[in-house]
């Protein structure tokens, strides 16, 4: 059994030391090397930020990775459509398919080959995009630990769209206010996508309260940024003024105000010290100021609950409502690990990302020739863009004709199967600062490196299988 | 399955569909066919006759539309078979961009040889097909000679029990032809059973004990070579250092005897023979040394079969 297992391994071994030395030997690796070195070097010099540090590390991170991400896909799903079909059009597979191999071994060795290539690709652009972060941030006299960041996200306590929808939907019909002739899954569908987009709107002189509740309290002394998204009016912007107010859910009267009266950005983010919620003095003080780090009487020294309440406090007559979506754009930022980490999460994200294309082109390419197979698995990645779009449209009236009914189905069926593939999106959060939760991580590698490849290889092995890899005379 | 034998088949077809499925080609046509343990046997046939597909047949790359195969008493498909067996396509199909070094350590990973092992084998083998001085240049850059060599040497990496040659002598020269023949002698002696297929019938003539003779898929003619081309009413005398007149004097005496004229000929050597005879005499035909792991009467268990070791 064990030296079963050892054979199989070196057969496996033997299999991806081919596939690895095809790739060097033929220039595809080089050739790759070259398009990313192009992407990673002269993308951040053509593409400007805004100036800020912000600005320049969100181009350096989400459009050269995003580029670089966007050429590995690629050539990892052309190249796994060639590694099965051109060894059996050139007839070399004949020699390896009449040794002792089983069609599983085969998949499993060209599939780790990808895997490595991509590993060593992926690693040598997350390098030199960490290198040329490291070198701005040296080179312009940034606070690394301003601009590195990687922050937990928490949003504010509120029912889930699903429940404020069912809300709803019971108080229409109490009322009798209904829609005639609409199904109650399709008024249900609309409420909720109406509840998670929904702006409310914060006039002069009104106020707001969000209450947040961490996941992963925050120390004594620890950063807590408040991060809020609004819209306005453009050309009274400048006449917008607010108080927000931060406290320790614990300590209602420690709360630390902070008053802005540029809201120029749509986007707004203030930094709290933790120990300013240590001092009575902190309500003065402003954001930062006024901490004395004295220990809080909470035990642990540390916080979980927070409770933030903004006033508008425009000018009634000059300044005009702030609009903002309660779900998306409050959210509370508060210290998730170092930078470095983060990136390493996102790297692993895209990697699985990798693996699973990988998957996906070698099974194609065991069933088809690689023009074929290289066609079909881009039609099928474009279905795939289109049909998660087309899922999360789509209405009951939309599914009344049965070319709409097919349609629809194949949408629902390929947003099924590529959810989990394309639901860990790490740029945007790497982008922001914003940590990449372990779960996703997690969930994306079990998922487009374990589940989803395991089954995906079922189907090609037999394929090859069943396959004929020889012609006649 | 008949003792004795490594390969059968019973009633085998095989049917080339296009891609509605629509009959084609019928390519095999009911074969039957048995080959021997430790025997050398030779598959001949004009172009299209169906040989190279009763092959792949037999080696799992295709799949019979009808009738039975056992190899060894199992199914071509199964692993433990395929550990058993060596084989060289009529084109050899090499990566272009591996040397034969590792072109040799791949197939034999394939095998499930340890890195020593397998490098082991690949040094004996590259030395036995006379490679040793380019066994760090790319097979792509071969000569068609060169190319067959190393398709050679990786047939054999396993030690196989059955060999399986399809046209083993194209694209070689005459020593090159020689060699192989030679090498087909020595494993036959040492208990392989090789199954081959050939053009060149003088080739077949030499190495082989039975033959079959394929044409449009149908077996038209089985059994040792002897046998086959035994004239059973003409007798021949090969007699050294006869003069002129005693020959002309026994020719009468027999044509008297039998009533009619009697041919007389000196015999002569094959071209073969006195192609090697004048562009060998400097020692470039080498006498063929067997990998010493092909001598070895050790066994070992390798990927469920056993190889020679």
């Amino acid at each position: 059994m064990v030296s079963g297992m050892t054979e199989s391994v070196r057969r496996v071994g033997g299999v991806a030391l081919l596939a690895v030395r095809a790739s060097l030997r033929t220039k595809v690796v080089a050739a790759l090397l070259a398009l990313l070195t192009a992407c990673v070097l002269i993308l951040p010099g053509v593409v400007k930020g805004d100036g800020t540090p912000e600005g320049d590390l969100h181009i350096l991170l989400s459009y050269t990775l995003g580029f670089s991400f966007g050429i590995l896909c690629l050539a990892t799903l052309w190249a796994a459509c060639a590694l099965f079909a051109a060894e059996i059009d050139s007839a070399r597979m004949q020699l390896s398919a009449v040794k002792p191999v089983r069609a599983a071994e085969f998949w499993a060795g060209k599939w780790l080959a990808l895997l490595a290539l991509n590993a060593v690709l992926l690693t040598a652009v997350y390098a030199a995009v960490y290198v040329q972060v490291r070198w701005r941030v040296r080179q312009n006299g940034w606070a690394a630990a301003e601009c590195l960041l990687s922050r937990r996200v928490t949003h504010p306590v509120l029912p889930t769209p699903r429940e404020e929808a069912l809300q709803t939907y019971q108080t229409m019909r109490r009322q009798n206010a209904l829609p005639k002739g609409i199904s109650e899954k399709s008024v249900l569908r609309a409420l909720e996508e109406k509840a998670s987009e929904r702006y409310d709107v914060v006039n002069p002189g009104d106020p707001m309260r969000w209450r947040f509740r961490l996941a992963h309290p925050v120390s004594l002394a620890e950063p807590v940024t408040v991060r809020v998204k609004f819209d306005t009016e453009l050309s009274t912007r400048e006449q917008v003024k607010g108080v927000f107010q931060l406290a320790a859910s614990a300590y209602p009267e420690r709360a630390v105000e902070v008053r802005l009266d540029d809201f120029t950005q749509n986007a707004i983010e203030f930094v709290v010290d933790t120990r300013a919620f240590a001092d009575e003095g902190a309500k003065k003080g402003g954001a930062v100021a006024g901490a004395k780090g004295q220990d809080l009487e909470s035990g642990k020294g540390s916080f979980r609950e927070f409770d933030l309440t903004f006033q508008h406090a425009g000018d009634p007559k000059r300044s005009s409502a702030l609009m903002l979506r309660n779900r998306q754009d409050v959210v509370l930022l508060t210290p998730g690990g170092s930078f470095e980490a983060n990136l390493a999460r996102a790297a692993l994200i895209q990697g699985s990302a990798l693996a699973l294309l990988a998957a996906f082109g070698l099974t194609l390419s065991a069933c088809f020739s690689m023009p074929v197979a290289a066609f079909v698995a881009t039609v099928l990645l474009m279905l795939t863009l289109v049909g998660n779009s087309v899922v999360q449209v789509v209405s009951d009236e939309d599914e009344k004709e049965w070319q709409n009914k097919v349609g629809i189905a194949v949408s629902r069926v390929v947003h099924q199967a590529s959810g989990h593939a394309l639901k860990a999106e790490p740029l945007t959060a790497l982008a922001h600062g914003e940590r990449i939760d372990g779960e996703v991580m997690g969930s994306s590698a079990l998922w487009n490196m374990v589940l989803v490849p395991l089954a995906i290889a079922w189907a090609g092995c037999a394929v090859l299988r069943r396959r004929e890899l020889a012609d006649g005379d | 399955m008949e003792a004795g034998n490594v390969i059968e088949t019973r009633g085998l077809r095989k049917t080339f569909l296009d891609f509605w499925r629509r009959p084609v080609v019928e390519a095999v046509r009911g074969v039957d066919l048995s080959v021997r343990q430790g025997e050398v046997f030779g598959l001949l046939g004009p172009n299209g006759s169906g040989k190279s597909t009763t092959i792949k047949m037999l080696l799992g790359l295709l799949h019979p539309t009808a009738g039975q195969i056992s190899v060894f008493g199992a199914q071509p498909s199964d692993t433990r078979v395929k550990a058993r067996i060596g084989y060289l396509p009529e084109v050899s199909h090499l990566h272009p961009f591996l040397t034969p070094r590792e072109t040799l350590m791949y197939y034999a990973s394939l095998f499930g040889l340890t890195h020593a092992a397998a490098r082991k084998r690949t040094e004996e083998l590259l030395e036995m097909v006379d490679l040793g001085h380019a066994a760090n240049r790319a097979v792509g850059r071969f000569s068609k000679g060169m190319a067959r060599r190393v398709g050679l040497a990786q047939a054999l990496v396993n030690a196989p029990e059955l060999l399986v040659l399809d046209e083993p002598t194209s694209g070689l020269d005459p020593i090159g032809c020689r060699e192989v023949k030679d090498l087909v002698h020595l494993l036959a002696k040492g208990g392989v059973t090789v199954l081959m297929t050939s053009h060149l019938l003088a080739d077949v003539e030499d190495v082989c004990d039975r033959v079959a003779i394929l044409d449009r898929g149908e077996l038209r003619a089985e059994g040792r070579i002897g046998d086959l081309l035994r004239k059973p009413d003409a007798v021949r005398f090969l007699v050294e250092g006869l003069s002129d007149e005693a020959a002309v004097a026994l020719r009468s005496e027999i044509e008297a005897r039998v009533g009619r004229s009697v041919q007389q000929d000196c015999p002569s050597l094959s071209l073969e023979a006195f192609f090697l005879q004048v562009v060998a005499s400097d020692g470039r035909l080498r006498t063929f040394e067997m990998a010493p792991f092909l001598k070895g009467t050790e066994k070992k268990e390798v990927a469920g079969g056993v190889v020679h070791g």
